[in-house]
C-alpha cells in the first residue's frame, strides 16, 4: 500500500532558476528528455550548459539528446541536513556521474530509488530518471543492471 | 627596457593567538597579528606601502582598514583578493608582485578568519529558487560549503587509485605529531591511525579528521626588496620562485582533472622556475584543508609517482619529526588551525630562520610553500638568505 501522493508545495527542496542558456536543459528534463550542449565546431559534449565551448570556444551548439546511461564517477552519502530544504530529505547519496557519450562528462545528481546506505561503488552503470520537483522534473540517476 | 623584476624578501611574520572559543573582534585580532609581523620586522605602520587582503567572509577588514588601523601614509598598492585565489597564499603572492615590480617597496598580507565565516556548518538557508552556477548543484543537496565536494573528492581518489583510507590517515596524524611541539597550535593530543579511522562521518566517507580545524585568529606577513631585508631585523628569506596554476576548464565540481586540478600545472612551472630541486626542499608545507589535498600536492610536486602515495608515504613517520620529507611542521590546518594557508607561509620563514624551538628542522635552507586546492592553486619556494 502506498500514500497518497503528497502536493508539490510539499517539497521543500531547492528548485533551478532557469536562465536563457539553461533553459533548454530544464525543459527538456520536463520533458523527460537529457539534453546536453554538443559543440558544432568540435563536437564535443558539455556540462554544465555554457555560453561557449569550453573545449573550443566555439559559440554555436546542437542540444543533443543523450541516451541517460553512465557511471556512477564519485558519490558520497550526505546524513545531515546542510540547508534547511534538504531537513526531510536526509539521508541522501550526492554523486557525480559520467554519460557513456563522452569520457569526462560529468552531471552531479542524487542516486534515488535506492537504499542509502546500499552498496555504490565508482564504476556502477546508472540511468537517468526525471523527478517531479514543483512544476519541472530534474534529471535524477538510478542504479540499473545493464552495462551497455 | 625598464625594470620590473627585483628580488624580494619575506621579513615580518605576525600572529594574533588562536582559539577556538569567544566570541572575537576580527578587527582586533587583525591588528594584533599586523602589529606582531611590523615588530617582528623592525618595521611601523608608515613604512608600509602595500596592503593585500585575502577575502573571504565578510568579516575580515579590508586592505584600505588596516592602512586606517596601523597608520600608513598612502597605500602604493592594496586589493582585496577574492577566495577564488589560492587560498591564504594569494595575499602573499600579490604582495610579492607589488614589490618585485617595483610598484611599492614594502607590502604587507594578512589573514583573518574567524568561525563565523563560511558554511563551516550547520544548515544554511538561501531561495528556494536557485539561478547561476548552484542551478546544477543546490537542487541535489550538494551545499553546505565544501564538504559534499571534499567527500566526492576523495571518494574518487580512492576509486582510482584503490587508494586505502590510511593514506588520509597518515596526513591527519602527522600534523598532530607536529602540532604537540607548537605553542600556537590548537589541537596539541597526538592521534593515531585508529583515531583517524574511527572518527566519525561528515558526509562519507569524509571523516571529521579530514577536515582542518576552524579557529579564530589572525596571520600576517610583510615582504620588501631583498636589498632593503639586509638593513632590518631579521634574517631575510628570499622567494625563490612561486606559481600560480588553475589546470584546464578550472571548476570546482566539473574539472577536467578532477583529482589533480591545478597542482601539476603549478608544479611543473615551479620546477622549471626554481634554482634548486625537490632534493634541495628541507622541509613543506602543503595545503591541508583537507586531507587529500595535501596528497595531490605531494604527487603533483613530484615526491611520488602519481597514485603512489601509499608506497611512498610508508608508516608516515618520513613526514614526522626526523623524517626525510618534513611536513606542515607547525600543524597545519588540521591540528594548528585552519588560517587558510598564510600560516603555513609564516611556520616555513620561522623554520629557515631557524627559530622553531623544538620542532625546528636542523639546517633547514629551503621550504616549499604550496596553497590551496584543486583549481585554485600555487606555490612558493623560501630559501634562506
Amino acid at each position: 500500500m502506498t500514500g497518497l501522493p503528497l502536493p508539490d508545495t510539499s517539497d521543500p527542496r531547492p528548485v533551478p532558476l532557469p536562465d536563457e542558456v539553461s533553459r533548454f536543459y530544464w525543459e527538456g528534463a520536463t520533458a523527460e528528455r537529457l539534453l546536453v550542449q554538443r559543440c558544432r565546431s568540435c563536437r564535443q559534449f558539455q556540462y554544465p550548459p555554457d555560453v561557449c565551448c569550453v573545449h573550443c570556444q566555439g559559440d554555436d551548439f546542437d542540444l543533443t539528446a543523450v541516451s541517460g546511461r553512465g557511471h556512477l564517477y564519485s558519490f558520497t552519502l550526505v546524513d545531515r541536513p546542510l540547508h534547511e530544504g534538504f531537513i526531510d530529505a536526509v539521508p541522501y547519496v550526492v554523486a557525480l556521474v559520467e554519460l557513456v557519450e563522452q569520457p569526462g562528462l560529468l552531471l552531479l545528481t542524487n542516486i534515488v530509488e535506492t537504499q542509502p546506505n546500499s552498496e555504490l561503488r565508482c564504476g556502477m552503470p546508472v540511468e537517468v530518471v526525471f523527478e517531479k520537483r514543483g512544476d519541472i522534473r530534474v534529471p535524477q540517476f538510478r542504479r540499473t543492471e545493464a552495462d551497455s | 627596457m625598464t625594470s620590473l623584476t627585483r628580488d624580494v624578501a619575506i621579513v615580518g611574520v605576525g600572529f594574533s593567538p588562536f582559539a577556538r572559543a569567544g566570541e572575537p573582534n576580527p578587527r582586533a585580532l587583525t591588528l594584533t597579528a599586523v602589529r606582531d609581523a611590523l615588530a617582528d620586522a623592525g618595521l611601523r605602520g608608515k613604512d608600509i606601502e602595500g596592503i593585500f587582503e585575502y577575502k573571504f567572509g565578510p568579516e575580515s577588514p579590508g586592505a584600505q582598514d588596516v592602512a586606517r588601523m596601523i597608520g600608513s601614509p598612502d597605500l602604493a598598492a592594496f586589493a582585496d583578493i577574492m577566495p577564488t585565489n589560492p587560498s591564504g597564499l594569494g595575499g602573499a603572492l600579490a604582495a610579492v608582485m607589488a614589490v618585485a615590480s617595483g610598484t611599492c617597496e614594502t607590502a604587507l598580507t594578512f589573514r583573518c578568519l574567524t568561525r563565523a565565516s563560511g558554511s563551516t556548518g550547520g544548515v544554511a538557508g538561501g531561495p528556494r529558487e536557485v539561478g547561476g552556477r548552484g542551478q546544477y548543484l543546490t537542487p541535489y543537496g550538494a551545499l553546505g560549503g565544501i564538504l559534499v565536494e571534499m567527500a566526492l573528492k576523495k571518494q574518487r581518489w580512492m576509486a582510482e587509485y584503490g587508494r586505502p583510507e590510511s593514506d588520509f590517515g597518515h596526513i591527519a596524524v602527522n600534523a598532530r605529531r607536529w602540532a604537540a611541539l607548537n605553542p600556537r597550535a590548537c589541537l596539541r593530543e597526538p592521534i593515531t591511525m585508529d583515531d583517524y579511522l574511527g572518527s566519525r562521518a561528515i558526509a562519507a566517507p569524509l571523516r571529521l579528521l579530514d577536515c582542518d580545524y576552524p579557529v579564530n585568529g589572525a596571520v600576517a606577513t610583510i615582504v620588501t626588496t631583498a636589498e632593503r631585508a639586509r638593513d632590518l631585523r631579521q634574517q631575510p628569506v628570499l622567494i625563490d620562485a612561486m606559481t600560480y596554476g588553475t589546470g584546464p576548464a578550472p571548476d570546482w565540481t566539473f574539472h577536467p582533472d578532477y583529482l589533480y586540478g591545478g597542482t601539476l600545472g603549478c608544479a611543473n612551472r615551479l620546477w622549471q622556475r626554481a634554482s634548486v630541486t625537490l632534493d634541495d626542499v628541507d622541509l613543506a608545507q602543503l595545503y591541508d584543508g583537507f586531507t587529500s589535498v595535501t596528497i595531490s600536492w605531494i604527487e603533483a610536486l613530484g615526491a611520488c609517482g602519481r597514485g603512489e602515495f601509499a608506497d611512498w608515504v610508508g608508516d608516515g613517520s618520513r613526514l614526522g619529526p626526523g623524517g626525510d620529507f618534513p611536513m606542515n611542521t607547525g600543524g597545519g590546518q588540521l591540528a594548528e588551525g585552519r588560517l587558510h594557508g598564510i600560516s603555513l607561509l609564516n611556520e616555513a620563514v620561522q623554520q629557515l630562520r631557524g627559530t622553531c624551538a623544538e620542532r625546528q628542522v636542523p639546517d633547514a635552507q629551503v621550504a616549499l610553500v604550496a596553497s590551496g586546492l584543486y583549481q585554485q592553486c600555487a606555490t612558493m619556494l623560501l630559501t634562506a638568505a
